[in-house]
């Protein structure tokens, strides 16, 4: 009773703190707006006065033209429909397994402290030294790429998702076994549940990852996808066409974002 | 208060703890503990801060071997957790993924009960003290009290001979406090549980229980039990508290309890 009083109580107040605080959120996508649309146009009058070459620096107006050329061509659907695909399917398969095998190690501390130095090892290896590895072994096509990007998400899901389950409070554990519960109980009861956070923390870091991974994969050898088409045309001094292409990368990642954070509020407790 | 016989439900006999033995960070908690628990008794342990209640309770659980003797739960060694006693602690440890619900029949689930049969005893149980209607609520929804009294229908629901309830109303504000005091006596009284409650808090002791058990520094040993007897029935915290026999107890356990004041401690 005394607490649903304080509640009541307190709602007013607390919207009228609210609604000054936001007036001035209201604002921010102007100042975003004004903030993209000034750089832009200082980079336009920079080309056009000829203080920047266009060939090192692009254009904002050829930007747009190349966009709208590649967009009614088809071509950028295309090469980002193959780095989208590449970097999903890497995402997928390696944040699935890594998380699996990122729960799994809690089961067993021995082997989680056998594998531990060889982990940390893996995850400092820069991941394009491997490439000469992944061309041999998958070819040039997409399943180099998907390669590359699993094993970038593999390895992120596994180091966090492993910490996930060590971040599980210990009395909860203690809790489960005075109520006789064995490990594999306790793992599946209390561990996979409580380092679900981190899976969905992770997911979104994989996504960037994925992305990586995809392009990097493109540049070392591609016919198709963005990181060749930014490539490719970077060794043209085609610099709309480049920023065509991060700006599409920049879309994408932003869209798989968002679909994740929809995935994420479906989680919470 | 009728007691004929008394019955032991539980037995510590010698039990000595000491950690990192044989090291150099060698620590002597407590040794050669003895008393018992009698059946449908509520036993209070006090004792200075560092006196290993904590570590003993773990013991009698059966998550801790102890370096010598052996605590006994209805005439049997503990040797393992087996889930023979209830554990209650300072933190509610509600599952938050989890209902009311599930998180009343978690033991029950551990245990393998029929899901139906286990969620009607937990369906009775939450109707019983006060919580119907919050069957689906998630703990989060919840103020701390009834998230404690979440936690003690999960004790209550694996229907275990011994309650340990280790400090679980410490993290309460004052008031909430002595309601869940009288509330969980007079659940351990009617449902004729024996219980273990350690507490730092004299007062508390002696309201909830029928002895006192008083630890002294570490190495811990048992320096005393008193008998608590206020002279007035039922387990209304306020009404036990205006007793007078409740400030001498008071007075005898906090100087026996030996707490250095000092500007140095």
């Amino acid at each position: 009773m005394a607490s649903t009083m304080t509640r009541i109580e307190a709602k007013p107040a607390r919207r009228a703190a609210g609604s000054s605080a936001s007036a001035s959120k209201a604002r921010i996508p102007i100042y975003q707006t004004l903030l993209i649309a000034g750089i832009l146009i200082v980079w336009e009058v920079l080309v056009r006065t000829g203080v920047a070459p266009v060939y090192l620096y692009g254009q904002p107006s050829g930007i747009l033209q190349k966009l709208v050329a590649l967009t009614a061509s088809g071509e950028l659907f295309t090469h980002a429909g193959a780095t989208a695909f590449e970097a999903i399917l890497g995402f997928v398969v390696g944040t699935t397994l890594g998380s699996v095998t990122g729960l799994a190690l809690w089961l067993s501390e021995t082997v989680a402290r056998v594998l531990r130095p060889i982990i940390v090892a893996i995850n400092g290896v820069p991941k394009i030294a491997l490439a000469p590895l992944v061309v041999v072994w998958f070819g040039v096509d997409i399943g180099a790429k998907v390669a590359i990007a699993a094993s970038l998400t593999f390895i992120v899901a596994l180091i966090s998702v492993y910490q996930g389950t060590q971040e599980v409070d210990p009395d909860l554990v203690k809790l489960m076994r005075s109520l006789g519960a064995r490990r594999l109980t306790i793992w599946r009861k209390v561990i996979v549940p409580g380092a679900s956070p981190w899976i969905l923390a992770t997911m979104r870091l994989n996504i960037g990852f994925a992305m990586i991974g995809a392009v990097v994969g493109e540049y070392i050898s591609a016919k198709v996808g963005l990181g060749y088409f930014i490539y490719n045309a970077g060794a043209l001094y085609d610099l709309n066409s480049v920023f065509v292409g991060i700006f599409c990368l920049m879309v994408m990642a932003l869209v798989l974002d968002f679909l994740l954070v929809k995935v994420e509020a479906r989680f919470k407790w | 208060m009728v007691k004929i016989r008394k019955e032991v439900v539980l037995e510590a006999r010698d039990v000595s703890m000491t950690f990192n033995q044989g090291t150099e960070r060698e620590v002597n908690v407590f040794r050669g503990i003895n008393f018992e628990l009698h059946a449908g008794e509520i036993l209070a342990i006090i004792g200075p801060s560092g006196c290993g209640k904590s570590t003993l309770f773990n013991i009698i659980a059966g998550l801790l071997a102890p370096t010598a003797g052996a605590v006994h739960v209805g005439g049997e060694v503990v040797d393992g957790a087996r889930g023979h006693v209830g554990y209650m602690l300072q933190k509610d440890l509600l599952l938050p993924w989890r209902t009311v619900m599930e998180n009343v029949t978690l033991g029950l689930e551990v245990r393998g009960t029929d899901p139906a049969l286990a969620k009607e005893r937990a369906a009775g149980l939450i109707r019983s003290y006060g919580l119907a209607g919050f069957e689906e609520a998630k703990p989060s929804s919840l103020s701390g009290g009834m998230r404690q009294r979440v936690a003690f229908m999960r004790t209550l629901a694996l229907d275990p001979k011994v309650i340990l309830l280790d400090e679980p109303f410490s993290a309460l504000d004052f008031q909430t406090r002595l309601v869940l005091q009288g509330d969980v006596k007079r659940i351990i009284r009617d449902r004729n549980k024996s219980a273990i409650l350690v507490t730092h808090d004299i007062g508390e002791a002696i309201a909830m229980a029928d002895r006192v058990l008083v630890l002294s520094h570490r190495p811990s040993t048992v320096k005393s039990i008193y008998p608590i007897d206020l002279g007035v029935e039922g387990d209304d915290p306020i009404a036990l508290r205006r007793s007078s026999k409740f400030n001498e107890h008071f007075d005898v356990i906090w100087s026996d309890l030996d707490i250095q004041v000092s500007a140095t401690a």
